[in-house]
């Protein structure tokens, strides 16, 4: 501080400002200017304070703040949403096809959207549809036109897509055979110059508008019968449109924002994408009175069949008492089209990664449809199961509606079906009547939460095990004695034709024919006898009061059952143990009913309808109905065929209904 | 000349200082306003204003929902706590007019409702006349945590949060998802990359930091400041439950991968046990609810819980940890009222009690009480034979709730400190012989029981 002294050597100076004036005052008060000196350092050394202060506090609240944004609410994984198709404001799409006897392929903008060169697989008409805004593929189709019919379903397909898209055709191996007249002209208005010459063994490519112009054709005629046309590839340009002159101008409401979305990624789902008069996509059928399933979740178990699917969820929409909210539509895989299928109508979808190979793969799909379906609704005591491949009857609801509290009181049921396997068309007459079955129908079921929670889900067959689910679920050690509920007409119809175990022949066999419930709430009729115990009751009053019929006569035959309605008769078969089933399945053979294994059955006796009449047949001496056949009726045998039929038969059973 | 410098060098400085200060009061002062959200800045001047704005934001939400019928009540710890204060006059009157803005007025950023998932369908609707309202809105979905246990299956992705932002006020409106074990469920609040992490000052919310399980509230509907509003019935039982509402979702993903290394027993005998187990869980937990002893999964059953989603088949017993504070003794008579008979009792309440129960089928439950010091938590063991005690020292540890066989229960939520302490570094290789006097990696000795004690000390039955 010694410096600070003040200098008595100072020169006074000429002008003495004020400032001077001031400053020689100050110098001459010693205490004061060095107060002031002190004041002036110490303010110094605050602010200097304060504003480190400052710095580290605004410096902690910014870090802080990031801290606790990126910690606490940001989502820890990177979401880069990539766009699936990259934004393509091009006008003009580059289109190559090729086609050949081995191999076909179609590409797009140098992306192949189409190749098949599979042996033994694809022959046929290869149709894909373009979306004439954005060129996105919207059907996929191939149509094997080498074969019967084929020609049938391609003209339907064809007439379903919308006008102004983008149509490709190309054929693999051989697509004429069994092209008939009417096809050809229709591939002829769609601005084909060569379809109605198309000839065995031809190549063919053809690129056009439906109702437009034509982009591109190509053709290579097949030199003789033995062989096939050279390989044709056509490279040609699609002009591309606007949006808007691709879309149909619907009333801007949350129904139709659906629709445009899905019309404009898929096609062949005909009216309900047409721009005039779609066909309704909600339905608001009546609610049931006193519904008892309206919070039970229904499951739908899907594949990679979205136009079955559709089907099916406007049957099942269209039901009486249907909620939306409760159901979810399970897909085995990654496909996008179901997916837009269940986003058509509002439902909540839910993908599953394929795990295992065939059968397994289905019990495994299955297996993990049900578990969440009961994680999705904890409350639930049940839950309804459906296949994507059913139509649902319109009493589907009421007819569980009127039947669950069995199921929730009855330990000794295993299931409600909407499913009689032996419901045909000539075997099944009474909407109203139930029937208690050994067997598990499936194709529309519903199953007890306790039941799959506290036995099906433990030991649910592991995807290593090729079993079929429905097959597993029919084992004694699953079963364990329980029954199911059935209806005498199902609550369901299986219409799916391609599938894991299904095929055109078997369907037409064993499925088309089979009686399908279509009246509106039907009042089931004596629910209560349906229980343990009262059924034995309610089948020994049946017993009692049927008539037996002249077992002289050969069940197969017609007439074996008087001309006669509404009475009740019973036969006698021959059956020597509970699973000695010989005669039944002969008889089952010849009613055209459902011979693979044995359904429908309980205690050894089976109920149907014949000619209008209740029919019962019961396998004597198995069966504890025995004692109603009187002493002199001798039960039939009937024997089994000849070596070379049963061979046949054997395969068949094990490619149960299941898809 | 010297002289003079030294003065100017020392104005200028100070003068410097002195902007850089103002500088800095400055940048602070925007700073902080800036990071409160321009709408959100506290104006003291226009308080009263303030007050009415949330009124009428929350008056406008109220009719918004309800001209769409969704059905939401309030959760809003701030106007809980308001509301509880005076909750019998509330419910006394729940028509009567309020002579002023008592809660809704109160001073917040955001006011909380909830809303049951299952109770309204996800209609687009709303949120278009929430637009025409004048409302933004915000939406954070995530993924469904109730498919999240299961292989491979990909939902879609489900609403968590809705903010509805209003002038100054922002309404947040919290999803809740029934779970299995009967309970309710909400989501954490994730912001993916692309949101606007300026829409409302995140960080000040009450609900989203992490997912929570509560009960399902019975309501109330009542009329706070001449608006309709249900509230849980009893509001301080919630702000309670709020409190410890923490929940933790089970490492499903880990215990993926744990199967793959170790395949799971998939035998008749596992399955029988995993049914005992889980009955035996659910009879436990029920008895303990009742009494409103707080449990949680402790040993072998918390391993199996944290490794892989489920009961250990080789566990054989189902172990359940309980602080000693928590002790009632109703506890033993309950559990044999149940059906579970005493099996054996080492201990005292004061030092080193366990219980043991009879499940089904030598399925048995082991309750360890434990003891809370300054550092640590432990438990007690004690060999029947010697008098030996042990003691397994534990870091310290708060509950989280958490799913498991169906069943709401605790865990620990420092749970990997909790198995580490217990099992080692190599708790994720199962080992099936298992001593608990030596192989627990935090057991210590703990010298003997007085022989006198014995009877007292160790009960078996």
């Amino acid at each position: 501080m010694g410096e600070w002294k003040p200098n008595p050597a100072v020169k006074p100076h000429k002008k003495r400002s004020w400032y001077l004036a001031w400053k020689y005052k100050l110098m001459n008060q010693r205490a004061l200017r060095k107060l002031c000196q002190t004041g002036a350092v110490l303010f110094l050394l605050v602010t200097v304070i304060v504003n480190i202060k400052l710095i580290l506090d605004t410096r902690r609240a910014a870090y802080e703040e990031e801290e606790e944004a990126a910690q606490d609410y940001d989502d820890e994984m990177l979401n880069v949403e990539v766009p699936r198709h990259p934004v393509n404001n091009k006008k003009v799409l580059d289109v190559e096809v090729y086609s050949s006897r081995s191999k076909v392929y179609v590409a797009v903008d140098g992306t192949t959207v189409l190749e098949d060169e599979a042996r033994e697989q694809g022959r046929g008409i290869h149709v894909i549809i373009l979306n004439q805004a954005t060129g996105h593929v919207m059907a996929k189709r191939v149509f094997d036109t080498y074969s019967p019919h084929e020609d049938e379903a391609m003209v339907l397909f064809l007439n379903m897509v919308a006008r102004g898209r983008i149509l490709i055709f190309t054929i693999k191996d051989e697509g004429s055979f069994h092209l008939k007249e009417t096809a050809k002209n229709v591939l002829k208005s769609l601005g084909s110059q060569v379809a109605p010459f198309l000839s065995w063994r031809d190549m063919w490519t053809f690129v056009g508008k439906k109702g437009g112009e034509v982009y591109g054709e190509k053709h290579a005629k097949s030199p003789a019968l033995s062989t096939w046309g050279d390989p044709v590839l056509l490279k040609t340009e699609v002009h591309l449109t606007s949006v808007e002159d691709a879309e149909c101008h619907w009333p801007d409401t949350e129904l139709n924002r659906r629709r445009k979305r899905f019309c404009s990624k898929v096609e062949g789902y005909g009216s309900v994408c047409s721009c005039k008069d779609p066909t309704p996509i909600e339905f608001n059928p009546d609610p049931l009175k006193d519904n008892k399933v309206f919070d039970v979740p229904v499951a739908v178990i899907a594949g990679n069949r979205p136009n079955y699917l559709y089907r099916m969820l406007r049957s099942l929409l269209s039901a009486q008492g249907v909620n939306p909210q409760m159901i979810t539509v399970f897909i085995d895989g990654y496909y996008e089209e179901p997916m837009d299928v269940v986003e058509l109508f509002g439902l909540s979808g839910i993908q599953h990664t394929p795990i295992s190979i065939k059968n397994a793969r289905v019990s495994q799909h299955y297996k993990a449809s049900l578990t969440a379906t009961f994680n999705l609704f904890p409350d639930a005591k049940f839950a309804v199961v459906l296949e994507e491949d059913l139509d649902i009857s319109v009493d589907f609801f009421s007819f569980l509606s009127q039947s669950i509290h069995l199921l929730e009181e009855d330990e000794s049921l295993y299931c409600i079906s909407a499913w009689n396997d032996q419901g045909y068309e000539h075997t099944a007459e009474d909407p109203s009547l139930l029937y208690r079955v050994e067997t598990m129908p499936g194709l529309g079921w519903v199953l007890r939460k306790s039941l799959y929670k506290d036995e099906l889900e433990p030991k649910w067959p592991t995807p290593e095990k090729l079993w079929d689910w429905d097959m597993w679920m029919r084992m004694p050690e699953q079963r364990k004695g329980r029954e199911c509920i059935i209806p005498d007409i199902s609550r369901s119809y299986h219409f799916g034709i391609v599938g894991l175990n299904m095929n055109g022949y078997f369907h037409e066999a064993y499925f088309k024919k089979h009686k399908f419930n279509t009246v509106p709430n039907v009042q089931l009729k004596n629910v209560e006898s349906l229980r343990k115990d009262n059924y034995e009751t309610e089948i020994h009053r049946l017993l009692g009061e049927a008539e037996v019929l002249d077992h002289g006569k050969n069940p197969c035959e017609d007439s074996f059952v008087p001309d006669t309605e509404g009475r009740v008769y019973v036969m006698f078969i021959r059956m020597e143990q509970e699973a000695d089933f010989t005669t039944w399945t002969q008889l089952a053979k010849c009613l055209h009913i459902w011979d693979l294994d044995v359904r429908g059955n309980h205690k050894g006796l089976w109920r149907l309808f014949r000619k209008k009449n209740h029919f019962l047949v019961v396998g004597v001496p198995a069966s504890p109905y025995s004692s109603k056949k009187p002493s002199s009726v001798t039960p039939i045998y009937m024997e089994p065929p000849a070596k070379e039929e049963g061979a046949v038969a054997v395969p068949a059973v094990a490619a149960a209904e299941q898809t | 000349m010297q002289k003079i410098n030294r003065n100017v060098v020392l104005a200028l400085l100070s003068l410097t200082s002195l902007v850089f200060l103002l500088f800095q009061l400055c940048y602070y002062k925007f700073y902080l306003s800036q990071k409160n959200g321009a709408a959100f800045s506290k104006v003291r001047g226009s308080q009263s204003g303030q007050d009415s704005t949330r009124w009428h934001v929350v008056r406008k939400f109220l009719g918004l929902i309800s001209s769409h019928n969704i059905p939401v009540y309030l959760i809003d710890p701030l106007i809980l706590g308001l509301v509880d204060k005076d909750i019998e006059q509330i419910r006394s009157s729940p028509d009567g007019p309020s002579p002023e803005c008592k809660y809704f007025c109160a001073p917040r950023d955001f006011t909380t409702f909830a809303l049951l998932d299952k109770t309204w369908k996800h209609e687009v609707g709303l949120f278009r006349t929430a637009e025409k309202m004048g409302f933004q809105w915000l939406k954070i979905i995530n993924k469904d945590p109730r498919l999240d246990g299961m292989d491979d299956l990909s939902g879609m992705e489900i609403p968590l949060h809705y903010i509805f932002k209003l002038a100054s006020h922002a309404i947040h409106l919290v999803v809740f998802y029934e779970r299995s074990g009967h309970f309710l469920w909400h989501g954490p609040l994730r912001l993916k990359q692309h949101m606007d992490r300026k829409f409302v000052p995140f960080r000040k919310l009450h609900f989203g930091r992490y997912p929570g399980a509560y009960e399902k509230p019975e309501l109330l509907l009542v009329s706070i400041d001449d608006l309709k509003v249900q509230i849980p019935k009893n509001p301080s039982s919630f702000l309670e439950e709020m409190s410890h509402s923490r929940f933790l979702e089970c490492r499903y993903r880990e215990a993926r991968a744990f199967f793959q290394l170790y395949p799971d027993d998939a035998s008749l005998d596992a399955v029988e046990f995993r049914k005992k187990a889980k009955s035996l869980l659910h009879l436990a937990a029920l008895t303990l609810n009742n009494l409103g002893v707080k449990f949680w999964l402790s040993s072998g059953t918390c391993l199996g819980w944290y490794r892989q989603c489920n009961v250990i088949p080789h566990s054989k017993d189902v172990d359940l940890g309980i602080f000693i504070r928590d002790y009632k003794a109703d506890i033993i008579p309950a559990f044999q009222k149940a059906g579970l008979p005493l099996k054996h009792k080492f201990g005292k309440v004061e030092d080193s009690l366990e219980l043991s129960f009879q499940g089904e089928d030598d399925v048995k439950l082991d309750i360890f009480f434990f003891y809370e010091e300054d550092d640590h938590i432990w438990n007690g063991g004690t060999q029947a034979k010697s008098g030996k005690k042990f003691k397994y020292l534990f870091p310290k540890f708060t509950l989280c709730w958490t799913e498991f066989v169906e069943l709401k229960v605790h865990v620990p939520c420092e749970t990997l400190q909790y198995v580490e302490a217990n099992y080692g570094p190599e708790w994720k290789v199962p080992v099936k012989t298992w001593d608990w006097k030596s192989s627990p990696s935090n057991v210590q000795d703990n010298g003997i029981w007085p022989i006198d004690e014995w009877d007292n000390v160790i009960q078996i039955y």
